[in-house]
């Protein structure tokens, strides 16, 4: 029998109200994600400067000699009484108090060209303000006005003081503290992917022979465990690794990589789990047949008709995994997962856009040198 | 092996090595596949069952080591019940029993080698045989075994390397290694070509001839019944209908086992024979 | 003369190369392969021990450095491989477990915090019992003014009155209110005049509950809280404090509660970003997938440099993942779906131009020839040799897509980017576990949903 096509009309309103759906489906997304491409356009500045800060990562730092130099700053004048500074201090600060919210002005001199001056508050309480950068010209000098801030008022007759951290380059140049953080993090994160597929693997493994088709699916119960399992696994699939991870964050603790790993456990154990149980489900019956067939007991089945079918799938798919859990241990540190996640986020956070830079550049070495790794693995396999 | 006492009808050297009494087998679907068959088989026979593909063939054999669970009749190996049989007692009697299969059921993955080793494991060590140690005694049989089938030297190779017939004969290494009392052999020539499919029958009649090794076959090609059964049995839609000697099977008893429309196929086979 | 054939050098020199580079010896004796092995292995297990510094784990690049000079040794036979994979494998997970601060007591020791998190998560906050609330308030001054107001003040049916009008910080004041609904359980709280909710139930902790009588009024005794006066810049100015009261009664039925709305606008916003930055992403990589395709650009050195250069950004933008992506933009652009739809795009494109440009890279030149050979034109090739080849894969590709992309949108909110994310991360945030229980539920039943229905969809198309 010839199937029946539909007529025209019928085919034609089918497409129209699929288009007329379609349309509305992308004109409600428009409306709720309210893309703002002006907006691109408007923010390039400030995308320059980011970008900018961006091509500038923090690999490398010019040894600097520092010095630190505290002056004490009565707010408002004459609460409390301030020894004279002693004589070869090379900052000055005009008038020595201010009033709240008053101006005044720091000035140096003999700090070093091309150094830099980094000024803020150390306040009575014990806690520290920073105020602002200054370059140092040519002569060694400089000079800026800043506002005596309230909160650096004196109090209990303690007053706040002024400190400037000067720093003279030297020319010795050296791996920067942030490079040497990141490397450590980069460390952390490969640890955290080569443990969470391994764990993941191990639950994996069992739960895949629970749900396949043909091993479990042999009597009532079999079936009852075969459908638990399988919708267990499609369940824990559909949520993200960092998802899975904010939870185990809150217990384990903020931030440390335990709990990135065991995010990870759980999706890769979820999705090794599906895939490793189609493997299973595809092997050849056959030779199970003859191995029993043949008096062996069930576990030398298992060992010589089974085993030999699937490890290769199985090597496969851990591989796969591997490369998807080290991407994934590049960001779950976002929600507290640790690793160069979280560091990357802390830099975020702090605006420390070239640190940022940094750790951005050994997640794209690390994926891509990892990447290949696993590339060659699985053509040597092949 | 003693009978049981259980069955003092046959005393020891009288009983058939094999008697099928009454085996029913209802498929879960509801399809009966084998419905009431009974036959005896006696030492060093090469009993051949032919019929259509589905006519039961398949299940009968798989019942007789019970890889298939007949759902009534009983089946005795020496005197023995093997429907009856715990799990224990049921390796020991499958261990005595070879089988040669249609798709050779070999691991396509493992060595030709591992193949072999593996229709030992009823006799090995579970322990030892679980990580893959096997005593040099074994090796050496593995070795004769495939000496015997001629493909001594794919040793190491993996069996989806071979061809059918060398894989088929790996197969049959295999079944060796069980040093069978019986061969069950399920169509063991249907993915061959013709002349592979002489090499193979000739390897099982030597073993029936020379090594006494009784040999169930069950076989699509009427031709090679008459070069090879001592006796054969004729199943039709799970129903025995027919059991005798080769030469007994005229143009009316096919007609009984493979019905109507295979009548002129087979009278032109036989004019070209 | 000839030079000695590495098998037949000097086993001494061998040993000597290997103790000083481990390898090296394997490698002058012809073993580069196995060479290699040994260097990567000793070298990384040295590399890694050094980085996590703990002294005790140099045994085991040691060991492995000794094994080294022992195989070099016993060529061409070695010494057993597996001693060294197990070393090797000793070291990274020993170094991994702890570096990874792998802790599994933690749940034990935190099993109270555990508890506080799992427990409400028992009860997911989407819908809620339709309830009408009826509220009253009344006006208090604290400290007292040489003229306070009278306190007494009606809302709708409820009155409130409060005497005396007022009072100082833990004196009594007595609460009469009437026009309540009889026989309910009235709330009573305090309000500072910076809005701060006081309890005054118990030690301060508790809501203080009192039953309505059947003629709808209640009387209570209310002690000004303590902390009614934290952070007043000037706590002996009199203001104006409020005392509420609040009825709820269930009127039957269900309805969806606020969290719930917010969830499900978190869920439109998820599909919504899915749906756009998939359409996006494929319309801006098709035109990519064609220079990006190595068949098509090999033939001239100008082609191939552009081809190395598409395949080259392509591959570090794909290295990126999309929530580090998404950061960027919400520096740039700001908090919002924007800037998630920005980042998801990129990476579609990214990632769906390498895609199709492998399709297209796959094309099977047959039907091309066949079709060239009856005097098609150019177009006429490309409309029936090549659309017919790539529309399906491109079809099944942008699908599976698609499915990534409604995953990705669920957690591109945790940065800032719009989605159900955001919303999961603010609840996370406030300890809201009743929210981010119900949020997992509805992510997983948008994702099941979707994935079979893209299933579905990519089996009729194959």
């Amino acid at each position: 029998m010839k199937p029946r096509t539909p007529p025209p009309l019928w085919r034609a309103t089918k497409w129209i109200v699929l288009l007329v759906l379609l349309a509305a489906a992308y004109s409600l997304s428009w409306r709720v994600t309210q893309p703002d491409f002006l907006k691109l356009i408007v923010a390039a500045p400030k995308a320059k400067q980011i970008i900018g800060d961006f091509l500038h990562p923090d690999i490398i730092e010019r040894e600097a000699e520092i010095s630190l130099i505290e002056i004490p700053f009565p707010i408002p004048c004459g609460s409390t009484e301030v020894e004279a500074a002693p004589a070869p201090v090379r900052l000055r600060v005009e008038p020595a108090c201010a009033e709240p919210r008053g101006i005044f002005r720091v000035s140096g001199s003999d700090l070093g060209p091309g150094s830099t001056v980094v000024m803020r508050w150390l306040l009575p309480s014990g806690g520290t303000l920073p105020i602002e950068q200054y370059p140092v010209d040519e002569e060694g000098a400089f000079s800026a006005e800043i506002q005596a801030r309230p909160i650096a008022a004196t109090k209990d007759g303690v007053p706040a003081r002024l400190q400037a951290e000067v720093s003279v380059p030297l020319t010795r140049i050296h791996v920067s503290q942030a490079m040497r953080d990141v490397l450590n993090a980069i460390m952390v994160t490969i640890f955290m992917a080569l443990l969470s597929t391994t764990l993941g693997t191990l639950i994996a493994a069992p739960l895949s022979f629970l749900a396949a088709r043909n091993i479990t699916r042999t009597s009532r119960l079999g079936s009852v465990v075969y459908y638990l399992v399988r919708s267990l696994l499609n369940i824990t699939r559909s949520f993200e690794p960092l998802v899975i991870a904010t939870i185990f964050a809150l217990i384990v603790g903020y931030g440390t990589p335990f709990a990135g790993v065991l995010g990870l456990v759980i999706t890769t154990a979820a999705s090794l789990g599906k895939m490793f149980s189609e493997a299973v489900e595809s092997i050849d019956p056959g030779p199970i047949e003859a191995i029993t067939a043949s008096g062996a007991r069930r576990s030398q089945v298992v060992m010589y008709g089974v085993v030999p079918q699937i490890i290769p799938d199985f090597l496969s798919y851990i591989i796969y995994h591997w490369d998807i859990n080290v991407r994934l241990s590049t960001i779950i540190g976002f929600v507290g997962g640790g690793g160069i996640g979280y560091y990357l986020s802390q830099r975020f956070n702090s605006f420390e856009y070239h640190k940022a830079s940094t750790a951005i550049l050994a997640i794209i070495v690390v994926v891509w040198a990892l990447d290949f790794l696993s590339a060659q693995v699985r053509k040597r396999m092949a | 092996m003693l009978p049981l006492s259980s069955h003092p009808a046959h005393p020891p050297g009288e009983c058939p090595l094999l008697q099928v009494q009454n085996l029913t087998k209802v498929y879960p679907s509801g399809t009966v596949a084998l419905k009431d068959v009974s036959f005896d088989v006696d030492d060093r026979e090469f009993l051949v069952v032919i019929g259509l593909s589905g006519s039961g063939k398949s299940t009968l054999l798989r019942c007789i080591n019970r890889l298939i669970e007949p759902t009534s009749g009983r089946v005795l190996w020496d005197g023995q019940d093997i429907t009856a049989a715990a799990p224990a007692e049921l390796r020991s009697i499958r261990r005595q029993i070879g089988m040669v299969f249609q798709q050779f059921n070999l691991v396509r993955r493992s060595s030709v080698l591992t193949n072999v080793l593996s229709g030992r494991l009823g006799y090995a060590n579970p322990w030892l045989s679980l990580i893959g140690l096997w005593p040099p005694t074994e090796r050496e049989r593995a070795m004769r075994a495939l000496e015997r089938v001629g493909i001594a030297d794919k040793v190491n190779e993996r069996a989806d390397a071979l061809s059918g017939g060398q894989q088929q004969r790996v197969g049959v290494a295999r079944a060796l290694m069980q040093e069978p009392r019986l061969l069950l052999a399920d169509e063991p020539i249907a993915s061959l070509d013709p002349v592979l499919a002489h090499s193979i029958l000739q390897y099982l009649e030597q073993l029936n001839k020379k090594d006494g090794i009784t040999v169930i076959c069950s076989l699509h090609f009427l031709d090679l019944v008459h070069r090879y059964a001592t006796r054969v049995i004729g199943l039709k839609d799970g129903i025995k209908v027919f059991e005798g000697l080769p030469q007994e099977i005229d143009r009316k008893r096919f007609k009984e086992v493979y019905g109507e429309e295979a009548q002129e196929v087979r009278a032109a086979s036989l004019e070209a024979a | 003369m000839k030079p000695t054939p590495p098998a037949r050098r000097s086993r001494l020199v061998a040993v000597i190369l290997s103790t000083i580079i481990p390898g090296l010896g394997q490698g002058w004796l012809g073993e580069w392969p196995r060479a290699l092995g040994v260097f990567l292995a000793t070298v990384t297990a040295l590399g890694a021990t050094l980085w996590y510094g703990k002294p005790g784990w140099l045994v085991i690049p040691a060991a492995l450095w000794v094994w080294n000079v022992f195989d070099c040794l016993r060529l061409p036979r070695g010494a057993p491989l597996w001693l060294a994979t197990l070393l090797w494998l000793g070291m990274a997970y020993g170094i991994g477990w702890q570096a990874t601060e792998i802790n599994p007591r933690a749940f034990i020791e935190n099993s109270e915090r555990a508890r506080s998190v799992f427990r409400p998560m028992l009860e997911p906050d989407f819908f809620r019992l339709r309830t009408e609330v009826r509220q009253g308030w009344v006006e208090v001054e604290v400290p007292c003014s040489s003229a306070p107001p009278r306190a007494e003040h009606t809302v709708e049916a409820v009155t409130v009155r409060v005497s005396p009008d007022c009072a100082s910080l833990n004196e009594a004041l007595i609460v009469t209110v009437e026009g309540l609904w009889p026989n309910e359980p009235t709330q009573v709280f305090w309000s500072t005049p910076i809005g701060d909710i006081k309890l005054v139930g118990g030690q301060y902790n508790a809501m203080l509950l009192v039953t309505s009588d059947e003629a709808g009024k209640i009387t209570a005794l209310v002690r000004v809280p303590p902390s009614a006066q934290d952070a007043m810049p000037d706590p002996t100015l009199p203001l104006k404090h409020r005392v509420y009261v609040e009825q709820e009664r269930k009127i039957g039925g269900i309805e969806i509660s606020r969290n719930g709305g917010y969830i499900l606008q978190g869920i439109y916003e998820t599909l919504a970003l899915a749906l756009l930055t998939t359409t996006l992403g494929a319309v801006l990589a098709l035109p990519l997938s064609f220079p990006a395709a190595r068949n098509l650009m090999s033939g001239h050195a100008v082609t191939f440099f552009i081809y190395l250069v598409i395949r080259t950004i392509l591959n570090i933008l794909r290295s990126i993942e999309a929530l580090i992506m998404a950061i960027i933009f919400v520096v740039i652009v700001g908090l919002g779906p924007f800037a998630g739809m920005l980042a998801l795009t990129v990476h579609t494109v990214a990632a769906l131009a390498k895609l199709y440009s492998e399709v297209v890279e796959g094309i099977d030149p047959g039907p091309i020839e066949a079709v060239r050979a009856t005097g098609a034109t150019w177009l006429q090739v490309v409309r029936f040799a090549v659309i017919p080849q790539i529309v399906p894969l491109f079809t099944a590709l942008t699908i599976y897509r698609w499915d990534i992309n409604v995953r990705m949108s669920t957690i591109i909110g945790f940065v800032g980017g719009g989605g159900i994310g955001y919303f999961l991360w603010q609840w996370l945030v406030l300890n809201d576990y009743r929210a981010v229980s119900s949020c997992f539920i509805a992510i997983a039943v948008v994702v099941l949903t979707l994935d079979t229905f893209s299933a579905r969809v990519r089996e009729r198309l194959g």
